[in-house]
């Protein structure tokens, strides 16, 4: 539990709080969260008569008729008990919004007060699963950094309203001044400017291609093989809940990663995906702590990647879908969208050539000029990026990795790749490194290389530079420090648009638009004047965005 | 101390008091003890004529293995101990461990979200502490065990001062 939400036990307002409405969420909203008790009671009492109807019988029972009372009467009292409690929790759960706090009273016998400061947020997500999405409730997911659960939740709440109440704490937590000629008045949504859709044929085909279609295949002709060769036909039955369960994987997948859109609004990155359960995410801008690229050996046919992301409230991706869909920033993607994606969470790349880098980061591999004597002369291929790769001695601890396994650091994140055939490419911004270790096993001693290992909130990425050189590796550890030291100074503020202003302040960089909320335009619209990242919403367009060459490099297919 | 080739240059170590050795030698002999006697009941059992199937060289051979083993750690322990090392820099704090699996960690002051101290009843015996260090990665695992205790509440009001003076967001 972070400090900023602090559960307390006293009843009774806040002391201090202001007259801000405290509100109610949806009435209907515990019917649609406890549906399944609700239909659970109905199935338990009506089963019966089910099955005596369907067998052809009497809708009323003869004999049912004497105990009939006593059953509606114990049924009823169910149900009411039930009811009561659904309303009473209603009743006694209020949230407010006021103040730099969101607050959220809950519980009947054992109350809960809880408070979390707006500008904490790591992340704020609208969830709708589909009964939800029925009746046009969504619920609201107030994350700030304590790697568990979501600090506060708001279920259910009407679809606008749940936007408005997004967008109120996202302009607070952005340190917007709300005007006083328009008190009251919500703060507008951010606008969005879309950047990337995954068409579905992508996403289907990035599936049968993945990890788990490799084990289904690979498991089912073991399968078969045993079963020929032993003669024994149980070995199928094996294969029955293996394959019920890949198979609600594999619809977990596509219900989660369907119609993935990716945009970009002063308020960060928003993404939307779903298929019968729909949500949208929104990433503030610099909460993304470390990202991962991924290419699985037959995405490679296609140029296809993957992007983990560890965001501090969301935590560890546990094996439910949820939590995986979470840390997804782009379930697949060609290696323009990765270049796209990369440019929203990483506005300035720190190098002159991001392109360049990032392609020699996933796909690069050193020359094998590092060898000394006879072929010392040969020159790599390509140009690496600036990538420093295990030294050639230590080949024998990565036969096949050893020419990609290397970091470079660009001016503003630590770049780490590894896996000839698994390749991965780990992104860490130099201001989010929180601690780091150099690693050593006498293995690694006897060839002089070492780890280096980054730590970052919990999350599926974990960064982790395997056999540097050892020099190399010490000269890393005290760059890195020097470096993450220096990008955290300036880094000063949790409000986002307060680190707008400092950086308009400097003279060396572009012109920014004015502060937002500025008394003296009070009609215009006061959020989108304030682009965050003028360099992100250009990007795409200008230099991150390859040329045509490089599409069709990496695009095989298309 | 002996300062190994994964460790920044031009650092001088703090070593942990070496009254450390008899705390991890107490809890070793506690471990070894139990692991050895659960080990010893194939023994009792064979010999007494309870268990014919189980063949003796194994009964002793298995027991007999985890004390070598168990005989060769407590011989570690004390350069085990005098592996530890930690040293407070401008900006940060590195702690260092290990003789054949050697780790140098670097806390910056900026990142501690908070340090706690605490000590087991053999530790209290001895007068000293276990400093940890917690940031917002559960991956950091920072500790500095067998601080004179004195030298813990140094350290730690040291380290809060320093935290509070750096302090970043997350």
């Amino acid at each position: 539990m972070s400090p900023d939400a602090v559960p307390e036990a006293a009843p009774g307002p806040v002391p201090g709080a202001p007259d801000a409405a405290w509100l109610r969420v949806h009435p209907a909203s515990p019917f649609v969260r406890g549906w399944v008790a609700l239909a659970a009671i109905a199935f338990f009492f009506f089963r019966d008569t089910f099955e005596r109807v369907l067998a052809g019988g009497p809708l009323v029972d003869e004999q049912l008729a004497g105990r009939a009372p006593w059953l509606v009467l114990g049924g009823g009292a169910v149900l009411l008990l039930t009811v009561l409690g659904y309303v009473l929790s209603w009743y006694f759960t209020r949230y407010q919004v006021a103040d730099g706090y969101v607050r959220l009273n809950t519980g009947f016998l054992f109350r809960q007060q809880r408070q979390a400061r707006l500008d904490r947020v790591q992340a704020i997500d609208i969830v709708q699963p589909l009964l939800a999405r029925i009746f046009g409730l969504a619920e609201l997911k107030f994350e700030v950094a304590d790697a568990g659960e979501s600090a506060v939740r708001l279920s259910y709440l009407r679809m606008e309203e749940a936007r408005r109440l997004r967008a109120a704490i996202l302009a607070s937590a952005a340190g917007l001044v709300p005007d006083p000629e328009r008190a009251g008045e919500a703060p507008p949504e951010a606008p969005e400017h879309a950047v990337l859709t995954v068409p579905p044929r992508r996403l289907i085909g990035s599936l049968v291609l993945s990890e788990q279609s490799l084990v289904l295949v690979l498991g089912g002709a073991v399968s078969v093989a045993l079963s020929a060769l032993t003669e024994n036909r149980s070995f199928y039955l094996f294969l029955i809940p293996a394959v019920l369960g890949i198979a609600a994987g594999y619809w977990n997948s596509i219900n989660r990663g369907y119609n993935f859109t990716a945009a970009i609004s002063p308020d960060g990155i928003r993404l939307r995906y779903g298929l019968l359960d729909t949500q949208a995410q929104t990433l503030p801008p610099g909460r993304i702590q470390a990202l991962r690229i991924s290419q699985p050996p037959l995405w490679r046919a296609f140029g296809w990647y993957r992007i983990q992301v560890n965001v501090a409230g969301y935590g560890a991706a546990g094996s439910d879908g949820e939590g995986s869909s979470r840390t997804t920033l782009l379930p697949v993607g060609t290696f323009p969208d990765v270049l796209t994606m990369l440019s929203l969470v990483l506005p300035d790349p720190g190098t002159p050539d991001p392109v360049a880098t990032f392609r020699a980061g996933i796909s690069g591999l050193a020359g094998p000029a590092a060898a000394p004597g006879l072929r010392a002369a040969r020159i790599p291929e390509a140009d690496d990026g600036g990538f420093v790769t295990t030294p050639r001695r230590a080949r024998l601890l990565a036969p096949l990795g050893w020419r990609r396994n290397g970091f470079t650091a660009t001016g503003t994140a630590l770049l780490i790749r590894s896996g000839r055939w698994w390749r991965h490419l780990v992104v860490v911004p130099h201001q989010r490194t929180q601690s780091m270790a150099l690693e050593q096993g006498p293995l690694a001693r006897r060839f002089r290389v070492a780890d280096l290992v980054l730590h970052t909130t919990a999350g599926p990425v974990t960064p982790r530079l395997v056999q540097a050189g050892l020099d190399e590796g010490r000269a890393l550890l005290d760059a890195q420090a020097a470096r993450a030291r220096a990008a955290r100074k300036r880094q000063t503020s949790e409000h986002w648009l307060a680190q707008v202003r400092t950086l308009a302040a400097d003279p060396g960089s572009p012109a920014f638009p004015a502060p937002p909320a500025e008394p003296a335009r009070p009609e215009a619209p006061v959020h989108p004047e304030a682009p965050i990242h003028p360099e992100a919403m250009a990007r795409p367009e200008t230099p991150v965005h390859p040329e045509t060459p490089d599409r069709q490099e990496n695009r095989p297919h298309g | 101390m002996r300062t190994e080739a994964i460790d920044p240059p031009g650092i001088t170590w703090l070593r942990v008091s070496p009254k450390y050795v008899t705390v991890r030698v107490v809890g070793w002999a506690v471990a070894t003890v139990l692991v050895v006697a659960l080990l010893c009941l194939p023994l009792i059992l064979v010999l007494g004529g309870w268990w014919k199937s189980y063949p003796l060289w194994l009964a002793v051979a298995l027991p007999a293995a985890m004390l070598v083993l168990s005989l060769w750690r407590l011989v570690l322990i004390p350069r085990q101990v005098r592996a530890i090392g930690y040293a407070e820099r401008e900006d940060d704090l590195l702690i260092r461990r290990g003789i054949f699996f050697q780790r140098t960690l670097v806390v910056p002051y900026g990142r501690m979200q908070y340090v706690d101290i605490g000590a087991g009843p053999v530790e209290r015996g001895l007068g000293l502490c276990t400093l940890k260090l917690h940031t917002a990665s559960a991956g950091t695992n920072a500790e500095i065990p067998g601080l004179p205790a004195a030298e813990g509440a140094r350290l730690r009001e040291q380290l809060s001062a320093r935290g509070e003076a750096r302090l970043a967001g997350l």
